[in-house]
């Protein structure tokens, strides 16, 4: 019988096979941008941080849909959609300001970037793909919550119809909250961490931002504390206590505004309208609408800009 | 992997068959520069990085020599499309690269410094390379196992990059620079910071891949030994200007001096070689002829064979790069 051999070629071989472009480039710097943010392909202690935040903002969704299924709708505790977004947004925003540098700061520090940028890809293709990465987790992050909440709601509802017939608003409405809510706790931690090289000094100021400016307007703002009391001769006033708050007033509703994690809270308020009783949002209830939109805007944007001036002229 | 025959010839057809097929219309790099510097000038304010080079890169390993600030990272930049020229043109495949960037995909980069994520496998960090140089997901993964099999880290590539030696990394940098088959390799400083051994594989690692895999390379360094060791030709910057260009081979032509080398018996050799009237100078084990004729060959062959020792070689000495730079240093001294 002939003997039957093979030809086993070690050597270099050329690529002959497609070659995508810029179009492959900008996804793979997206898909990495996720690998990275979740861990994927790194040690295990990678994966702790992001797993833990991601806990963090689904677990509460599961409780209210456990003590829903216990305590049926009658459960008045339970939050609705309109108030998810404020129960979770500490999470996220802890998630936004821990894991968000990680994209942009290491790639600075071992100075991968300029690898990324001797090949089709320019420094706006890399900054959209490794923001739309951050974005895109945040977001189903956000979704996730409010989708096993309005599960549980209609679920536990006596007539689940006529609760999606009464309540079909609140889909449009946490679908927009959350992208907004997403596209905030995305932009600021980003244009930080353009800053540094270090994560841990981006991640430690913008939970400082956060923590310091939410301090600090709950300390100068006055929630007056009013009430109905009874004179001695029968009738009745309504006497305030300012407690001792530095500011009162009109000027209270502006000192408010410094609280920078309110600032997607109360757009996510203005979409489903309702009030919220959190003093340094309630002291700036009486503003004009136009001022919290511009305040969103200027803290989305504004941050998103300097992201881009910092990356415009960056050179290997 | 096993491959047909068709295969084996159409893997080892030459450079006129590899299309650039990132171009509607394919470059001929044959016999079209693969880097064309024309009048190029760089200023930074009132320093002169570059003024008015103009030279031409074509297929083979060329080595871009000169001292620190001489000019060479700016070209390299230049070319890369990393900063624009104050005046003049750099154009790689026929394309100035700080005007269109899709020409990236066939170029390679291996920077000085350090460049590599830490806490990656360098097989992932291969792969996600490949793919942000345009290769398709699938294509990647086939492509980073082999550049590594060929870079020597096979059986290294599941661990961390952190945890790797200097000389790995350099070759981890390498690595990601040819894992998208680049047409032209641009290489800076690759053996800085390289013990001897280090040096030694990575020098023969570029020899291989310009001589087995058919990769141009541009070889910027300050090390003359590098260019001597790897180059076809040779670029010499000095000053933001080219102080010579031209073939290895050229400079390192063979001198009328005769080295010759034993195994022992050196001192009888000498003694034989001063009876028959042929002076000799000792470097080191070597000892040298001035102007060897026939007749001194005779002479060579007899006081060996007198000696009884054993010939280990016998050749004309060729100049190095670092005399030419010493005749060049001393010319400007005098002058």
């Amino acid at each position: 019988m002939q003997p039957q051999g093979e030809v086993y070629n070690l050597g270099y071989q050329r690529y002959d096979g497609p070659r995508e472009g810029r179009r492959r480039a900008r996804r793979a710097i997206f898909e990495n941008g996720v690998r990275t943010v979740l861990g994927l392909g790194r040690g295990p202690r990678a994966k702790v941080i992001p797993a833990l935040l991601f806990l963090g903002a689904i677990v509460p969704a599961l409780i209210f849909v456990i003590i829903l299924s216990v305590a049926g709708s009658s459960a008045g505790f339970i939050p609705g959609p309109s108030d998810y977004y404020q129960v979770i947004s500490i999470i996220l925003l802890l998630f936004g300001a821990i894991s968000a540098p990680e994209l942009l700061c290491s790639d600075r520090r071992d100075n991968v970037i300029h690898l990324y940028l001797v090949r089709p890809l320019t420094p706006t293709d890399y900054l959209l793909g490794r923001f739309l990465a951050f974005f895109t987790i945040v977001l189903a992050l956000a979704y996730s919550g409010q989708i096993i909440l309005q599960a549980g709601l209609i679920l536990s509802a006596s007539a689940p119809w006529e609760y999606i017939q009464d309540n079909w608003t609140d889909i449009p409405r946490f679908l927009g909250a959350g992208f907004l809510m997403a596209l905030f706790i995305t932009a600021v931690p980003l244009a930080v961490a353009s800053f540094t090289d270090r994560r841990a000094y981006a991640a430690a100021f913008v939970i400082g931002l956060f923590i310091i400016s939410t301090g600090v307007a709950d300390g100068l703002t006055s929630t007056e504390d009013c009430r109905e009391v009874s004179r001695p001769d029968g009738s009745t006033e309504v006497a305030c206590n300012s407690g001792d708050r530095a500011v009162t007033g009109e000027a209270a509703q502006w000192f408010s505004l410094i609280s920078i994690r309110d600032v997607p809270v109360r757009i996510n308020d203005m979409i489903f309208g309702t009030e919220n009783e959190t003093p340094s949002i309630k002291a700036a209830a009486g503003l004009h609408a136009s001022i919290p939109i511009a305040l969103y805007v200027l803290f989305t944007a504004g941050p998103v800009l300097v992201l881009w001036l910092r990356y415009r002229r960056i050179r290997a | 992997m096993v491959v047909s025959f068709d295969h084996l010839q159409r893997t080892s057809s030459s450079f006129l068959d590899r299309a650039c097929d990132w171009r509607p219309v394919a470059y001929n790099y044959a016999v079209k520069p693969l880097l064309e510097a024309e009048n190029l000038t760089k200023h930074y304010g009132a320093t002169i990085a570059l003024e008015s080079v103009s030279f031409q890169v074509y297929e083979g390993i060329t080595g871009l020599l000169g001292p620190n600030g001489a000019g060479k990272s700016t070209t390299i930049k230049l070319f890369l499309g990393l900063i624009r020229p104050t005046s003049g043109s750099a154009r790689v495949l026929g394309e100035e690269p700080y005007e269109t960037i899709e020409g990236r995909a066939r170029l390679g980069y291996m920077p000085e410094y350090e460049a590599l994520p830490s806490s990656v496998t360098a097989s992932e960090f291969l792969m996600h390379m490949a793919q942000v140089s345009g290769l398709p997901p699938s294509q990647a993964r086939t492509r980073a196992a082999d550049i590594l099999r060929h870079v020597g880290l096979d059986e290294e590539r599941y661990r961390q990059i952190g945890q790797y030696s200097t000389g790995m990394k350099q070759r981890v940098k390498l690595a990601q620079a040819l894992v998208h088959d680049p047409v032209l390799v641009l290489l800076d400083e690759p053996t800085a910071g390289l013990d001897p051994g280090g040096r030694e594989e990575m020098l023969g690692l570029i020899r291989r891949i310009g001589r087995e895999f058919g990769i141009s390379m541009v070889l910027s360094t300050h090390l003359m030994g590098d260019i001597e060791r790897t180059a076809d030709r040779v670029i010499l910057l000095e000053d933001g200007h080219i102080a010579q260009e031209g073939a290895v081979a050229q400079f390192t032509q063979e001198t009328e001096d005769l080295h010759i080398e034993v195994d022992d018996h050196r001192h009888e050799v000498i003694a034989a070689l001063t009876r028959r009237g042929v002076e000799t100078k000792e470097q080191g084990a070597v000892m040298v002829v001035e102007g060897a004729d026939d007749a001194v060959y005779d002479a060579i062959r007899d006081a060996v064979a007198e000696a009884d020792a054993r010939l280990r070689r016998l050749a004309l000495r060729r100049h190095t790069l670092t005399e030419i730079f010493q005749d060049r240093k001393s010319h400007a001294t005098s002058g």
